[in-house]
């Protein structure tokens, strides 16, 4: 694993937004290319390496290939690369749309990834201090705090349906997914009584006293996190430059 | 002696519920004593727990009479900070007490809610987690620690915002002999330094801390004759 660039986590807050926004207004493919680039030398900088991103975005493989199908399947126009009788299956069009579909998706899970490299309990003391109400931010918090714990139940709860003798895999999809609605109940209720006892300890901790609240930690932006920052600025301009030149 | 905390003739009745859970409790508790409250599954423990800390009638609503006071005023009265900085309470599950990501986290945010300055809450987080014993785990994920671990965690963090009356609902019930014996000891120092403990509990062996054992029975609060109701009946 590579060294890795301490930043601020407001930095890659900064950063995400600007490469999301990028990949979400450029069309022309060259560019979306340089924004990916941009983003993966970005995680990389900041993670130390991109092969732990590279081993999740795998997963999404198979959702990637379908996105770009319907998008190329459902765009009308251009010439067409695969025919069906009279009907256009695939057309130049319709890939290039497809293409691009994907570029934006992989920019923005790359650039998301980015805040997965900041510490949370950073991250919420960066969203404070960008003066978000504490209420938002602690709703992060416990989404950040509790996403995998839920996860972790829903996987025992699948665990103790096997142990019962249910082969999830061996069984037709529909009943599978009959079995999983069985889940959402208990899984559900589970969640509420978690929220409601959570929400009682924070009241009774002095939680909403004052609309603001102190903190005991500062983050407090170096020399890197402005230079950074200004990177980023130069080079969103530069990249809605060139998109404007060349639309 | 002037109690810290007082019930007087506490009646409630959820809104959906045709029992009253308490009839005319009353109930005093002094500064550096502790009361034990015990009763069978359902009668009303948790439910007197949420009158004396004022969550009823400000969170959950329904027929409330009487009145609870804290130092001497309504707890009616008092907003959920104000009563925050008065008496604390410890719940049962510490994994739905917890939420932060390091111990120092979780301590600072009640502090960090009183808008204390920094120094100010730094002070309480280490002189709470001395109290409890944890004053090495102050960088570590509540999550990684042990039931009692984090049960003493919730309490450190209740006793940043220095409370004169402590609440335990229950809060031995989830943890093992080592965790219980802990809370035990914990319990045994606050009442020496003079706070007010009103402790939940279901099992025996956890009620030779407490200086009183009252039973909550059919709504009335009456000196525990050592047999619950059911084993009574048996």
């Amino acid at each position: 694993m590579g060294t890795r660039m301490s930043l601020d986590p407001r930095t890659k807050l900064y950063l995400v937004l600007c490469l999301s926004t990028l990949g979400v207004a450029v069309t022309d493919l060259r560019l979306l290319l340089v924004i990916l680039a941009a983003a993966a030398v970005a995680v990389k900088a900041a993670a130390g390496s991109i092969l732990n991103l590279l081993g999740k975005l795998k997963r999404f493989i198979f959702l990637f290939l379908i996105i770009v199908v319907i998008q190329s399947v459902f765009t009308r126009g251009g010439t067409a690369v695969l025919r069906l009788g009279q009907i256009n299956i695939i057309t130049d069009t319709g890939l290039v749309r497809g293409v691009q579909t994907l570029l934006r998706f992989l920019i923005v899970l790359v650039a998301a990834a980015l805040m997965a490299t900041a510490k949370p309990r950073d991250i919420i003391q960066g969203l404070i201090q960008l003066r978000i109400p504490p209420e938002l931010a602690f709703m992060v918090t416990m989404a950040i705090r509790f996403l995998p714990l839920l996860r972790d139940e829903a996987v025992d709860m699948l665990t103790a349906i096997q142990l019962r003798g249910v082969n999830l895999k061996k069984i037709p999809l529909l009943r599978r997914l009959k079995m999983y609605s069985y889940l959402l109940a208990p899984l559900l209720i589970s969640v509420l009584l978690k929220a409601r006892d959570l929400s009682l300890a924070m009241e009774m901790r002095a939680f909403r006293a004052f609309p603001r609240r102190t903190s005991l930690r500062t983050l407090y932006l170096q020399p890197a996190d402005y230079l950074v920052m200004a990177m980023a600025t130069v080079f969103a301009v530069a990249v809605a430059a060139s998109a404007i030149l060349l639309s | 002696m002037s109690a810290l905390i007082t019930a007087k003739d506490l009646s409630f009745r959820y809104d959906k519920s045709e029992r009253r859970l308490l009839d005319r409790v009353n109930l005093a508790v002094n500064a550096g004593e502790a009361v034990a409250v015990v009763g069978l599954s359902g009668v009303g423990k948790s439910t007197l727990c949420y009158c004396l800390s004022g969550i009823i009638p400000h969170v959950y609503q329904g027929e409330l009479e009487g009145e609870v006071l804290l130092d001497g005023m309504p707890v009616k009265a008092m907003s959920l900070p104000q009563i925050a900085t008065k008496l604390g309470i410890v719940f049962q599950n510490p994994d739905h007490q917890l939420f932060s990501f390091t111990v120092e986290d979780e301590l600072a945010f009640g502090p960090e809610n009183l808008c204390l300055p920094r120094e100010e809450i730094d002070a309480r987080i280490t002189s709470a987690l001395e109290k409890v014993g944890l004053a090495h785990l102050r960088l570590a994920n509540p999550q990684q620690l042990s039931g009692g671990q984090r049960q003493l965690v919730a309490l450190a963090a209740v006793l940043c915002l220095q409370p004169s009356v402590l609440i335990f609902d229950e809060a031995m019930s989830q943890l093992d002999s080592d965790g219980k014996k802990r809370i035990k000891e914990m319990i045994l120092r606050l009442k020496a330094e003079g706070k007010a403990i009103v402790m939940i509990e279901h099992e025996p062996e956890n009620l030779e801390v407490a200086d009183r054992v009252l039973l909550l029975a059919e709504g009335k609060l009456v000196p525990f004759a050592g047999v619950l109701p059911e084993a009574t009946e048996g």
